[in-house]
């Protein structure tokens, strides 16, 4: 079921435009690092901030508070562009075994944020009045950074793994610029 | 004498290296992007830019390192291929642009606090020239070297 649903994603002509063409898929690509850069910049310093490791002269409540929204912003560059690659070759990204890690710990980072978003989160004016920064915090903290690095290396390895070719049908249009 | 390098005797060398390629740059343009942005008037409004930079600036350079030593390597493993690589050079070119800039410019304006069009100014220059790094970096991939 998933398999056609992505053999039907790749076969529309949008996602067949994109794959066809030699230079749209790097730019989206290049697209989806700069958001990595804006968004991990700020996902870095927040979970720094929490563990005490970084921007100590700033409250807690200022720096989560004031990076939610570019952080959102950049989340949405990076899975719109990621969306359009994946659509683009779904099948080969079906069989990849480091995008379906990926796709675990990215499961897992939308649990983090149900777990830890009312404790720490969206609760950093009282984590400010705490004495010393709460552990459950810093579990926050670190188990955010772990998984976010995670999925940036399993992202990079799905480059590595050959795609079983017998078994992929994505056709190039016939429009493709470069040999 | 031919000289193997070590690196290319491992398959994994190459990826990890890569992915701390990714980490270094995400440390480092990230947060030279939190302060470019409050420049810009986006973000971080309630810090002053030169605290903002004050918070940063180590951060920042500990990711300039990362990255570019990591890049070092990645570098070495085919240097011929990269030399050849027009994406490549775009990208030293960028880079070399972007660094001094950042510790010249960049450095003046952000230890200076005065938030005016100059400021504005400058911090789109600088995010866009880290912007072609990174543009430069993934064309590697998809240019041919012409070899």
């Amino acid at each position: 079921m998933i398999l056609s649903l992505c053999q039907w994603a790749q076969n529309t002509a949008f996602f067949t435009a994109i794959r066809g063409s030699w230079n749209v898929y790097p730019v989206i690509m290049t697209t989806h690092l700069l958001g990595i850069a804006l968004f991990g910049g700020m996902i870095l310093m927040t979970d720094m901030r929490l563990l005490g490791w970084a921007m100590r002269n700033r409250s807690i409540s200022d720096v989560v508070d004031q990076l939610r929204v570019p952080k959102r912003v950049g989340l949405l560059i990076v899975a719109t562009c990621g969306i359009l690659m994946l659509g683009s070759k779904a099948e080969e990204y079906y069989y990849n075994i480091f995008f379906r890690i990926k796709l675990v710990l990215l499961l897992c980072v939308f649990l983090h944020g149900m777990i830890f978003r009312s404790s720490v989160y969206a609760n950093a004016a009282a984590l400010d009045r705490e004495a010393k920064i709460p552990g459950r915090a810093k579990l926050a903290a670190i188990l955010s950074l772990v998984l976010w690095a995670g999925i940036a290396c399993a992202g990079r390895a799905i480059g590595y793994v050959e795609p079983p070719l017998e078994r992929i049908h994505a056709g190039i249009s016939e429009t493709r610029s470069l040999p | 004498m031919l000289i193997q390098n070590p690196l290319n005797s491992s398959e994994l060398a190459f990826p990890v290296l890569e992915c701390l390629h990714i980490i270094g740059f995400a440390i480092s343009v990230g947060t030279i992007a939190i302060v470019d942005f409050r420049l810009l008037g986006v973000g971080m409004l309630h810090q002053k830019v030169t605290d903002l930079n004050n918070d940063l600036w180590m951060w920042t350079l500990a990711g300039l390192i990362i990255v570019v030593f990591s890049g070092l390597l990645l570098y070495s493993s085919d240097p011929d291929m990269y030399y050849l690589n027009v994406a490549f050079l775009f990208k030293m070119t960028c880079l070399l642009a972007a660094i001094i800039f950042h510790y010249t410019i960049h450095r003046k304006v952000v230890s200076s606090d005065a938030s005016n069009a100059y400021g504005k100014w400058v911090a789109c220059l600088s995010l866009a020239l880290w912007a072609s790094v990174i543009f430069g970096g993934i064309f590697i991939g998809f240019v041919n070297a012409g070899l």
